[in-house]
């Protein structure tokens, strides 16, 4: 039984399958998972490799998070952007960067980009594009600079510019126009951005802010936030209650801690001489 | 009508200065009929820890039990209690076990960490239904009034209250919230979580 | 299953909605494909490459699912590798064929993948072998695949000779693919092709402005084309 350890066996449990099947039979549709409608994109430039993602999660029409993180840690030169399911790009991030911290320690060097692509498709593959995660995977190994997009049936690309995710046309319009071999990392950084933000304001799935990964053969750079277009102003005005504006009708008040109270009994203090 | 609607139900938990507040309605419904008005849909995990679950009641009550079992477990093999970023990825990692047939609870988790030079720190969270985790820093809504609470609370919502008044603050958005969803109501109960205390109230709230 | 659906891609599935081919002359074998891939109406890589290594005289042309074809390759790349280490000699060209094949056909329900296998190998010489969706293993001296192949059919059975050159397959290849890709939607982009021999793979790459180009009318076509059609030469020539 899974539930009968804290440690419960790897993999998926689907013993609600057959309830769940069954209420959806009587006309309950399956409610929607939180999803990245999203824009995510990857640049190689001179040196290296620039990746890009918006920061909007949502849940049907519904903003669920303002500042989500869409650039996931793979290994310390290794980053891997996510769209699609939310729920699915964190956890098959999560064990593909699992599994290689243990190729790492198993081999003793450093792990290359193409070993984590090849995981990531063999996992997708396998669950036949029912895991829903669109990866933009990028990073700088012994063989150089590296950027593929993994489609969430599992096929890859290897392409020099890649975009992703409800944003993806968006964001692919400004590299068609902009793009160039061997770019500074300055005029890659701004390209990244500018395609980013075609996809914050073009596309209704993508919104908030711009983060940024700048990878280098010896240095990763996350810069969370890089642009914030569209801050919230200041309030014009604040709504605080004064205090007993909402009616109660019982209260229960746990202490946390414990007072003590110390009663000296009997006559006089304790000779101590 | 989808299942999250079935039985009804809705929480909101906020950040204050050095406090939480999480708060929930008190409905149980069958669809459009009520059943009880007396339904928790929140429960104490640790001292400082609160969780909520709106959604499936029958889920609601599976759920509170394996995360008992399974706080249990950790305190007993860890012998220490568990912190609110640990309870949050236990109960991610509990809902994605069942990717494929979830349960149809999105928990929403309110709570104070120990900091490293051994204060308290506000810790709110949400997860969808099949784990995917949401740190927020203000707000974090979830139920059948998770729309209309989103509203409110993005207007009524600001930095650094104190406790008496996040405490208002929380009620009156889950009081107004929940007046505008048919299938959630029926009384609030709200718990506003102090570095040395916690305080649950009862409110008075529309019984129609 | 009645019969076997060449549109069952799964929703939102990557489609490599292609125009693919293998020639077989006297000296080795010339591979070609288009370079487009796509999801719906949105071309997801519009330089792709279908031309997929599976041993150092065996290439294959994937059409069809992406993930599928790419899945099959990766392995019949592996079962390769590991057969060479075994037998301590290069694998035939029948023998990579034959294990694709075995995959598409042992997983024909859950697969979409039309690949051609072809290549160079000691015992046999050049070789070209077809396998359709649903498997099945067909030698043949020049096999075509992918949603453009439907439409060039009837130029492949006028225009193949025995007996041709390098040279002469080459364009026979590059003429096909461009007609192709010039009738199908869902081929398009540039023309990639590779020539297997003895001696070993030589890629070839022509640009989506470079392609050869029929008659389209004469508003479309320049004049230096309208006068080569004049002179009965239908196939303008093209350095590669």
């Amino acid at each position: 039984m899974a539930a009968a350890s804290v440690y419960s066996s790897t993999g998926f449990d689907f013993s609600n399958l057959t309830r769940n099947n069954f209420l959806s039979e009587k006309g309950l549709p399956l409610p929607k998972a939180t999803s990245t409608g999203t824009t995510i994109v990857g640049c190689i430039f001179e040196d290296g490799i620039i990746l890009g993602a918006d920061t909007r999660a949502t849940e049907g029409p519904i903003v669920a998070d303002k500042n989500c993180e869409k650039i996931h840690y793979i290994t310390d030169s290794i980053r891997c952007c996510g769209a699609g399911t939310a729920a699915d790009t964190e956890f098959v991030t999560n064990l593909i960067s699992s599994n290689m911290e243990m190729h790492t320690l198993t081999h003793g060097r450093k792990p290359r980009v193409v070993t984590a692509m090849t995981m990531l498709k063999q996992y997708l593959f396998r669950h036949q594009g029912h895991v829903g995660a669109a990866l933009v995977l990028g990073g700088v190994d012994s063989t150089g600079p590296n950027l593929f997009t993994i489609a969430p049936h599992g096929s890859t690309d290897k392409l020099p510019y890649v975009t992703m995710g409800s944003g993806s046309l968006a964001a692919m319009a400004v590299f068609e126009s902009h793009w160039r071999a061997n770019m500074s990392r300055a005029d890659a950084l701004q390209l990244v951005k500018d395609a980013i933000s075609a996809g914050i304001f073009n596309d209704l799935g993508s919104g908030s802010n711009v983060d940024a990964c700048i990878i280098t053969t010896n240095h990763t750079e996350m810069l969370r936030n890089v642009e914030m277009p569209n801050e919230r102003v200041q309030k014009e005005r604040t709504y605080v209650f004064p205090k007993g504006t909402t009616a109660w009708k019982k209260e229960d008040i746990k202490k946390l801690v414990l007072s003590e109270e110390v009663t000296p009994i009997g006559g006089e203090a304790m000779d101590t001489d | 009508m989808s299942i999250m609607e079935y039985n009804g139900g809705s929480v909101i938990a906020m950040v204050g200065k050095d406090c939480v507040a999480i708060a929930s309605d008190l409905r149980l419904g069958n669809q459009a009929l009520g059943i009880s008005s007396n339904f928790q849909k929140i429960f104490p995990v640790t001292d400082r820890i609160y969780l909520g679950l709106p959604g499936l009641a029958t889920d609601v009550t599976t759920l509170r039990e394996t995360f008992r079992y399974r706080v249990n477990m950790y305190t007993i093999k860890e012998e220490r209690e568990i912190e609110p970023e640990t309870f949050a990825h236990l109960v991610s990692s509990t809902l994605y076990e069942r990717r494929f047939g979830p349960y149809f609870i999105e928990p929403v988790m309110a709570g104070l960490s120990r900091s490293a030079t051994g204060g308290f720190k506000p810790f709110i969270a949400a997860t969808d239904l099949i784990g995917c985790l949401n740190f927020a820093k203000d707000f974090v809504v979830a139920g059948t009034a998770s729309s209309k609470l989103y509203g409110v609370a993005e207007g009524l919502w600001e930095p650094n209250l104190e406790a008496e008044q996040l405490f208002e603050t929380i009620s009156q958005t889950m009081l107004n919230a929940v007046d505008r969803d048919a299938y959630s109501g029926w009384g609030v109960v709200v718990h506003v979580i102090e570095k040395d205390k916690v305080t649950t109230r009862t409110l008075k709230g529309r019984m129609d | 299953m009645d019969h076997i659906d060449m549109h069952r891609l799964k929703q939102g599935e990557v489609n490599l909605g292609t125009s693919i081919m293998a020639v077989q002359f006297v000296g080795g074998v010339v591979i070609g494909a288009d370079s487009r891939t796509t999801t719906g109406s949105y071309i997801a890589n519009r330089v792709t490459d279908k031309l997929t290594f599976l041993h150092d005289h065996i290439y294959c042309c994937r059409s069809g699912s992406a993930a599928d074809t790419q899945a099959i390759a990766d392995f019949g790349h592996y079962y390769l590798q590991m057969q060479a280490q075994v037998m301590g000699s290069a694998p035939s060209v029948l023998t990579a064929a034959a294990i694709m094949e075995k995959m598409c056909y042992q997983n024909k329900d859950q697969l979409s993948a039309g690949i051609i296998v072809a290549g160079w190998d000691k015992k046999t010489g050049p070789s070209v072998y077809n396998i359709p969706l649903g498997g099945g293993l067909f030698r043949q001296p020049w096999a075509i695949g992918g949603s453009g192949s439907t439409y060039v059919y009837g130029y492949c059975d006028a225009t193949y000779q025995e007996g041709w050159g390098k040279d002469e397959t080459v364009n026979f290849v590059k003429n096909t693919l461009a007609l192709a890709m010039s009738r199908d939607g869902s081929s398009g982009g540039c023309i990639r092709m590779c020539v297997i021999t003895e001696d070993g793979v030589e890629r070839k790459f022509i640009p989506g402005d470079q392609l050869p180009r029929f008659w389209e009318g004469k508003e479309v076509l320049g004049e230096g084309i309208q006068n080569s059609l004049k002179t009965n030469d239908l196939f303008p020539k093209r350095d590669v």
